[in-house]
């Protein structure tokens, strides 16, 4: 009976996603980058907790949100450019939306400038150099898949960008869903 | 015993030279180590704002000028910011009688929020509002928290990177050793 239940748990949590949504932590001598999936409840929560409105929420919450940490441990500068990263899933590019598309959609729906700020401000920078020892972070918002989603980001390094490019791969990203 | 001569002469040149490099780093203002963390950012004039507090008070930082401005942009929601608050509230204390005036500014929230905020963290410093965040996105932070420091003229001279501890001598001695060379150079 016992090994009944314990083989009953792992298939639930497949099923919810629950498993394959654990946070991954990728480490290079230079970089260290943790993503953590957040669920549409945990968005949709802290969103609503500050004010935002039922229309943009109902948007979010149909997203996929990977939190994001970047650690730069080199010595020298190291830029992200969300433009060199390429998400795919299931073998096909999956696109993520600059923040800029963000700001037009928000803009027609005639979100409260406020909001429109604090939505930009949880967002992980389109292009930042990082310093030595500097750790930013922000989301990074996907379109939903329940695939596993592939990335590969690559960052320039030096003060003018000439150093060796870092490139970071996985292919153990996942979106995180609510429970059942 | 017999090396206590020799420990104390050590001990002497190393305070000599101590005193020596704080004197020479507090002679002019470029020539200050900025601790780790912190970095030069000479951008020229502060961009100017007029926002007001949680009680409603005006604050104009054009007619700030004259003392040193740690301006500090955060929000309640920022995990590093909270952390960081009570450093800060240490560094005031440290600093409160110095020509030098901490500028709090939110970013993008309410007057509950913020009140809620601050009572829960049991510190006493006030903040501006920037309601709308269009003050934040002049100054374009990094990130939240950024701390830009700006000199008794006006100019934007350092960026703070992420949450500090402020409280730490290593970055009150920094803060001192600022003022220090602007009135040696009054």
């Amino acid at each position: 009976m016992r090994k009944k239940i314990l083989n009953i748990i792992p298939l639930l949590l497949v099923v919810t996603g629950m498993q394959a949504a654990q946070p991954v932590i990728l480490k290079t001598p230079e970089l260290e980058i943790d993503f953590t999936p957040r669920t549409p409840n945990q968005m949709t929560s802290f969103y609503e907790a500050r004010g935002f409105p039922k229309a943009m929420r109902d948007i979010l919450k149909k997203q996929c949100f990977i939190t994001v940490g970047i650690l730069n441990k080199s010595n020298e500068k190291i830029w992200l450019d969300l433009s060199g990263w390429h998400f795919s899933a299931d073998g096909k590019p999956l696109k993520r939306e600059h923040r800029d598309y963000w700001k037009k959609r928000w803009q027609n729906m005639a979100v409260p400038l406020s909001k429109q700020s604090t939505f930009r401000w949880t967002l992980l920078p389109e292009t930042l150099d990082y310093l030595p020892g500097e750790h930013e972070g922000g989301n990074l918002i996907l379109p939903f898949t329940d695939k596993a989603i592939s990335l590969t980001a690559s960052f320039a390094t030096g003060e003018n960008k000439q150093g060796k490019t870092l490139t970071i791969t996985t292919d153990k990203l996942f979106c995180a869903e609510d429970a059942q | 015993m017999k090396h206590l001569p020799k420990i104390f002469h050590l001990l002497l040149i190393s305070l000599s030279l101590l005193s020596a490099e704080t004197v020479f780093a507090g002679s002019t203002g470029s020539d200050i180590k900025t601790p780790f963390g912190i970095r030069d950012y000479n951008i020229g004039m502060a961009p100017d704002f007029t926002l007001q507090d949680i009680d409603g008070e005006t604050f104009e930082l054009a007619k700030a000028k004259g003392d040193w401005i740690f301006l500090h942009f955060w929000a309640s929601w920022c995990g590093p910011c909270r952390e960081e608050m009570p450093t800060i509230q240490k560094m005031a204390d440290a600093m409160q009688k110095e020509n030098f005036r901490i500028v709090m500014i939110n970013t993008a929230e309410d007057e509950d929020t913020v009140f809620e905020f601050l009572s829960g963290i049991d510190v006493e410093l006030n903040t501006l509002m920037d309601l709308d965040g269009q003050v934040t996105e002049v100054w374009k932070p990094r990130g939240l928290p950024t701390t830009f420091l700006i000199d008794p003229q006006g100019e934007v001279k350092y960026q703070a990177i992420g949450g500090r501890e402020w409280g730490e001598p290593l970055y009150v001695n920094f803060l001192k050793q600022l003022l220090l060379s602007t009135d040696e150079r009054r």
